[in-house]
């Protein structure tokens, strides 16, 4: 045997242990990440310790950890943290339950089922924009706003007019419910695929057993849609901690903070009053709050795995 | 004025779609205008949210692009930056532009229309990426942040004397920082209240011609309280609550100066407290809160249609709402000062106006498109299409609505005889305009003005505090 023909053997069998292939396929998505996350998080980091100002001829100066105990002592940010919270924790149940309702609806035989889902689908591909716009005239104040009508005519005239968007305590479940409108038909969609994908054979052999139609529900169409559902939770999540632009047409944070985000106090901090120090500082709790979250619900997913 | 929009129909969506022309428009004829203006409010700054680094690329993108040669020889040639006012302001700058490069055969000016709902963050994204053009115009105000930040070069020595010479007091006023003069505009801006004179007849209200006989502001509430009455909804006054943002600012401020509060301490501008949380400032303020929350006297607007529709008496807003609402109320409407809080009345002045930036590589070029653009011809085209108050004292007399008797002459009267108060001048502006802005709108939402005010006061003074009193930074050197 000649020499060349065994090296190259030799070259192709390390090439293909998988301690050496495995990182170099990696090498595309590892640069990707270090690119596009590590390096502008670790940038954000860098720049929340000094008091960089957009634009401003003063030198940048080191400041340790002023800008984070500012926004801690800042009635504006705390009242966002609280409030981008509880529009993730109120979004994510409701939304996704909702859609679910939307999917089993939509996924029964009936007439018309296309048009149905392209309208319940529609505000999805709707940009965030105009939706907030349209539904800041729906909420427009006074007894001739479209609301308020509504609501005139249904309670027969004994629930007086209301102006959602500048009633503090209106104004953020407000928000929630154009979001909602605008969103659930996405998780809409992805659970109604999860639903068709579910053979037809289980509830056959769950009616034999003479399972009832909730039984059946709990008991097939739940475990196997868990990952649809896992995927839409998670998926809505994201979303919610990014609200923003619903808030920037409609409200501006108000009245009084009542709909400030953390999405919304960082545009603001860094294009209204070009702190980017003091944003960026925004920008590392945000993650760290991000990244509680996740590592909760993934938590909660693995033990789920471990019951099933 | 920054905000101007609101003036087309309530229902106007093309700002929805004005998101996808983020992207400076390139003009070079008249023919191809921007999109119309924004109807409700905003619109760009929510989709330059979304995408601020995006942003920051296309304006790199653009600023290459508009590096490229053109076909005008040797000309020296331009950059000009202009907000995209309304339509036919757009078309008559367009039009100004493509006669003076008609003219001057070694001067070319390419112009730049900007969507005027971010155009601060997008001046400030362009100074970043070194993008900046020859030639930009600003909302008044901002000048001082651009001086200090270094961007722009004074004007006394480009422009010719007669120019400098020709202009009204306020427009020299807005112009001077630091012992130079930096910036000029085609036009001034007017605030008062229009009114409709029959309503204010039948309640046998006094109507004052000129800003020495404003109402006080108790007379005022009399008036208001007495027009309720007649009225079928109770709500008599517009606050054209529905412009927000700069309009805030522009129109409420003077009512605080008015009754011996403001914005901040002048002439000083090292602190807000004590004066924008003073009780003269807070006594403002509540008065605009029981207007609006317990009072029920204003009408919320958002058709902006209140005036024009007949549902009010009077609209508090600035010169550009005359044309339609004397198309409206013919002889009926009447021009009346803004109610005096304490010291006399006061009202807003400063408006877009045109700076030289320091990397303009023909300053003397710039100068003599300022002084074009300052001739009484162009400043007269200019104010018939947008209706502001003309610049400069000899466009001033030749115009049928600003010469003395003219039905708009209240406004010259105004700011020629010290009533109107330009807003601070410093380079902090940016900062107390926004600060001011959420504040306003938390106490007509219900919050306490004292607190309200505090907490705008703290900042403003913190924020001047962390630029060290914004000190001449050139002069250090």
């Amino acid at each position: 045997m000649t020499q060349p023909p065994s090296q190259r053997h030799r070259f192709r069998r390390r090439f293909n242990r998988p301690a050496f292939a495995g990182p170099v396929m990696a090498v595309p998505g590892v640069l990707g990440l270090l690119l596009f996350i590590a390096i502008p998080f670790l940038t954000a980091v860098a720049l929340s310790f000094t008091n960089l100002r957009m634009g401003s001829p003063l030198p940048t100066e080191f400041v340790g950890l002023q800008q984070y105990q500012r926004i801690f002592a800042d009635e504006g940010f705390r009242r966002a943290l609280i409030n981008t919270v509880l529009f993730a924790a109120v979004m994510v149940p409701v939304q996704t339950v909702l859609a679910l309702s939307l999917a089993l609806l939509l996924n029964q035989e009936l007439k018309g089922k296309a048009f149905f889902r392209t309208v319940f689908f529609m505000p999805v591909v709707f940009p965030m924009a105009l939706v907030a716009v349209i539904w800041e005239l729906i909420y427009a104040p006074g007894p001739n706003g479209i609301l308020n009508s509504f609501l005139d005519l249904v309670s027969f005239g004994t629930l007086g007019p209301v102006d959602v968007l500048h009633d503090p305590a209106l104004a953020l479940p407000g928000i929630m419910l154009l979001s909602l409108w605008q969103g659930v038909g996405f998780q809409m969609v992805v659970l109604l695929a999860g639903l068709q994908s579910i053979p037809g054979v289980l509830y056959e052999a769950a009616a034999v057993d003479r399972a009832g139609k909730i039984q059946q529900f709990l008991h097939i169409t739940l475990p196997q849609l868990r990952n649809a559902l896992i995927f839409t939770a998670l998926v809505t999540t994201i979303l919610a901690f990014r609200v923003y632009a619903q808030v920037e047409i409609t409200t501006r944070g108000g009245p009084v903070d009542a709909t400030t985000t953390v999405m919304y106090e960082t545009v603001r901090t860094v294009f209204d009053r070009q702190q980017v120090g003091q944003a960026s500082a925004m920008t590392v709790v945000f993650f760290f709050m991000v990244l509680a979250v996740t590592l909760i619900q993934r938590a909660l997913v693995k033990q789920e795995r471990e019951i099933a | 004025m920054r905000r101007v929009e609101g003036q087309e129909l309530p229902l106007d969506f093309s700002p929805l779609f004005q998101h996808i022309s983020h992207m400076p428009v390139r003009l070079t004829t008249a023919k191809t205008a921007p999109r119309s203006l924004i109807a409700i409010s905003d619109f760009l700054s929510i989709t330059f949210g979304i995408t601020p680094c995006a942003l920051l690329v296309i304006l790199a993108l653009a600023g290459c692009g508009s590096e490229s040669p053109s076909d005008a020889g040797d000309a020296a040639t331009l950059s000009a930056w202009a907000h995209a006012g309304r339509q036919a302001e757009r078309e008559t700058l367009a039009a100004q532009v493509a006669r003076f490069n008609q003219t001057n055969s070694d001067i070319r000016i390419d112009l730049t229309f900007i969507p005027e709902g971010a155009y601060n963050s997008q001046v400030q994204a362009a100074a970043l990426a070194g993008d900046l053009p020859d030639l930009l115009e600003f909302d008044g105000p901002f000048l001082y942040n651009y001086v200090w930040q270094n961007q722009l070069r004074p004007i006394r020595g480009l422009i010719s004397p007669e120019t400098y010479d020709s202009l009204i007091p306020s427009m020299i006023e807005q112009g001077t920082y630091n012992g130079d003069f930096w910036s000029v505009g085609q036009f001034d801006s007017g605030l008062g209240l229009f009114a409709d004179r029959s309503k204010l007849e039948a309640v046998g209200a006094r109507i004052p011609t000129h800003p020495s006989e404003a109402w006080t502001v108790e007379e005022f509430e009399e008036i208001l309280a007495k027009l309720a009455e007649r009225d079928p909804d109770g709500q008599v006054l517009d606050l054209k609550l529905n412009y927000r943002g700069e309009w805030y600012t522009y129109a409420f401020s003077p009512a605080l100066v008015s009754a011996g509060g403001g914005l901040i301490a002048r002439p000083e501008y090292g602190t807000a407290e004590g004066v924008l949380d003073g009780p003269e400032s807070i006594g403002v303020m509540s008065r605009f809160q029981r207007w609006v929350e317990e009072a029920h006297f204003v009408d919320p607007n958002v058709d902006d249609n209140a005036f024009a529709g007949g549902r009010v008496a009077l609209s508090w807003v600035g010169h550009w709402e005359y044309d339609r609402y004397r198309e409206t109320l013919g002889d009926n409407l009447v021009l009346l000062p803004l109610p005096d809080f304490g010291g006399g009345s006061r009202t807003g002045q400063g408006s877009w106006s045109w700076g030289v930036t320091r990397t303009c590589p023909h300053p003397e070029a710039a100068g003599a498109f300022l002084d074009f653009l300052l001739r009484d011809r162009q400043v007269l085209e200019m104010v018939a299409a947008n209706g502001a108050v003309p610049a400069t004292r000899g466009a001033i007399e030749q115009s049928d609505h600003y010469a003395e008797g003219k039905p708009l002459n209240l406004y010259v009267a105004q700011l020629t005889g010290g009533f109107a108060v330009p807003r601070p001048r410093t380079p902090a502006y940016p900062v107390i305009t926004t600060v001011f802005q959420g504040t306003f709108n938390d106490i007509l939402d219900g919050a306490d003005p004292r607190r309200a005010l505090e907490r705008a006061a703290r900042e403003i003074t913190r924020d001047i505090a962390d630029n060290r009193g914004y000190p001449d930074v050139e002069a250090e050197r």
